[in-house]
């Protein structure tokens, strides 16, 4: 809790002259206030699968802004208390009961993340508005965040990307998630995966043709894996409405500020079971596999030698990007981290696992004290940081020629 | 009249007066006694002179609603309030009570304006000394204005804390 500020009111009584002095602070005020939630049609909450601590989150959707804010037990349990009608007082003590403490920062949290999505009915207060995206104090690291944030939340995005999806689904979308079509496409990658063993003894003749043609193959490679990744963003989006929740965004960005990729945001997901958001997960990398396969079979049947070598080339460039994709730990919210995510019932692992490195020293030390999502967090950790040295160190060779080449 | 110079050292706008110039504005000064709890004046009363504590506590408060005021400063011996009315003309902004016993020394704004008739040079120092508390009282209301906007933002649930990322699935 912040300071209180400190406010002395002067209270008259009916004698003349006489008064008395009050002394407040912000808590008195802020115990009296009784938040009120926005009225039952204008949001839905889900619950989800226990996680591995045996706690449960919940998520929030704002349906008047279609916002989503993902709440604890904790949290939950105050929600179901800001009706309007309990001060902030009787909820703490509500929350005493049940839990055996309380604190305030934690009502005062839950409320900035409330308020911040819309789903508290908000007071005006003195008249003026937060600008909530304005430029931040003069201070250079609030500067700098507040750039950073932006630079983060920068994206293009396709205009009525649910209107766009949900018509490409009932136009033909929904046969991608029939039966038939997963197991032609198993049965498809099983043949293209023997078809590529039997190839491996043509790969120095495949390496002479693409090498031979650099150009070539490096724009036809990026040309399909550009289509691909568009491909791949697309099918998640309908695997979304193919579970008829709503896509609420299809675009491109920079993931975590930094790798450039295509992306549909399917957060509604979350209000649909965790089998759902599997689907969902793994429909996208479905793709790469799918076109990888077509491209190795292709590769079959053209009787050219290069364009058997190029088809072959990127069948192999979409089942790395699969397999890619589908790895949980590189620090990369990608489709096997979501999958990680989801099978542990942990959302918010990998931030939860970031915010663990600083405390990571003394957390250590006292290991017996680990919950076992902490420890799932560790491991996340560990796994990640293995895995990206493990890259660097495959790849070093590489760097090394391209530091002597520059 | 001896004492009142005597004792107008320790009040801050009459620092860069000397003995001459103190014994000068004391023969200007009405001293009262007041009790506590009386109101020395209140909020949009016509405003026509300043007050100096030379003893007692003296309690400035601003109406807010029915018989509550929000108390913005308290006056100790050497302290001086409704400056406002040596050169303004519009009332009170807020009221002065007494919260003990008190002693004030009045300056009315008639006899501040005959000190800048007959001795400007007292005059400039008073005002220089005047203007450097209007400073310091500027910065103490800010500072007051800035702590009931956060209370009342707390109070209201916002917070002006670094905007709460809000949760989503972005699938790549």
């Amino acid at each position: 809790m912040a300071d209180p500020a400190k406010l002395e009111l002067l209270n008259r009584s009916s004698n003349a002259g006489g008064f008395e002095i009050v002394q407040i602070d912000s808590l008195h005020a802020y115990s009296a206030y009784k938040p009120s939630r926005l009225s039952e049609c204008d949001w839905e909450v889900t619950a989800q699968p226990k996680s591995a601590d045996g706690t449960r989150q919940f998520v929030l959707r704002n349906l008047r802004e279609d916002s989503y804010v993902l709440l604890n037990t904790r949290e939950y349990f105050l929600w179901g208390y800001f009706d309007g009608r309990h001060s902030l007082e009787e909820i703490g003590r509500a929350f005493h009961l049940a839990f055996g403490a309380f604190d305030y920062l934690l009502i005062r949290q839950l409320l900035t993340k409330l308020y911040g999505c819309g789903l508290l009915e908000a007071k005006r207060l003195l008249d003026f508005q937060l600008n909530r995206g304005a430029m931040p104090d003069s201070h250079w690291g609030s500067r700098l965040r507040w750039k950073v944030m932006r630079w983060r939340a920068m994206s293009l995005r396709v205009p009525h990307a649910d209107r766009l999806c949900s018509l490409i689904y009932r136009r033909g979308g929904f046969l991608l998630f029939h039966p038939i079509t997963f197991w032609l496409s198993v049965g498809g990658a099983g043949c293209a995966l023997v078809l590529a063993l039997r190839f491996e003894q043509n790969a120095s003749s495949f390496a002479y043709f693409l090498k031979a043609r650099p150009w070539l193959m490096s724009g036809v490679m990026l040309a399909t894996l550009i289509s691909a990744s568009i491909l791949h963003v697309l099918v998640h989006a309908l695997a979304c409405k193919a579970h008829g929740r709503r896509v609420r965004e299809l675009g491109f960005f920079l993931l975590h500020g930094v790798v450039p990729t295509f992306y549909a945001d399917v957060t509604d997901i979350f209000m649909s079971s965790r089998r759902a958001r599997i689907t969902v997960d793994l429909a996208g990398p479905m793709v790469e596999v799918v076109l990888g396969s077509i491209a190795v079979l292709s590769a079959q049947a053209v009787s050219a030698a290069l364009g058997q070598a190029l088809l072959f080339g990127i069948g192999l460039a979409l089942w790395e990007s699969a397999l890619l994709n589908l790895y949980p730990f590189n620090f990369l919210e990608m489709d096997g981290y979501n999958i990680l995510a989801d099978l542990t019932a942990m959302p918010m692992l990998r931030q939860q696992a970031l915010a663990m490195i600083p405390h990571l020293y003394e957390r250590l030390l006292n290991f017996k004290t680990l919950a076992r999502a902490e420890w799932l967090q560790l491991g996340y950790l560990a796994l990640c940081l293995i895995s990206v040295t493990v890259y660097v160190i495959v790849h070093i060779d590489g760097l090394r020629t391209l530091i002597q080449l520059s | 009249m001896q004492l009142v110079a005597e004792f107008l050292k320790n009040v801050s706008f009459c620092q860069d007066l000397n003995e001459a110039a103190r014994s000068k504005l004391a023969e200007l000064l009405i001293s009262k006694k007041i009790s506590a709890g009386a109101v020395i004046f209140r909020e949009f009363d016509d405003s026509d002179c300043l007050y100096i504590v030379r003893s007692g506590r003296i309690i400035i408060s601003k109406h807010v609603q029915d018989q509550v005021d929000i108390v913005l400063t308290r006056f100790h011996t050497g302290d001086f309030f409704g400056e406002m009315g040596l050169f303004d003309t519009s009332p009170r902004s807020a009221t002065a009570q007494t919260e003990t016993d008190s002693v004030l020394l009045r300056l009315d704004r008639k006899a501040f304006q005959q000190i800048f008739s007959d001795e400007p040079e007292i005059a400039a120092r008073i005002c220089y000394r005047l203007v450097t508390v209007f400073i310091e009282r500027l910065r103490a209301t800010n500072d007051q204005a800035r702590e009931a906007i956060r209370w009342g933002l707390e109070a209201t649930g916002f917070s002006l804390a670094p905007e709460h990322s809000l949760f989503g699935r972005r699938s790549t």
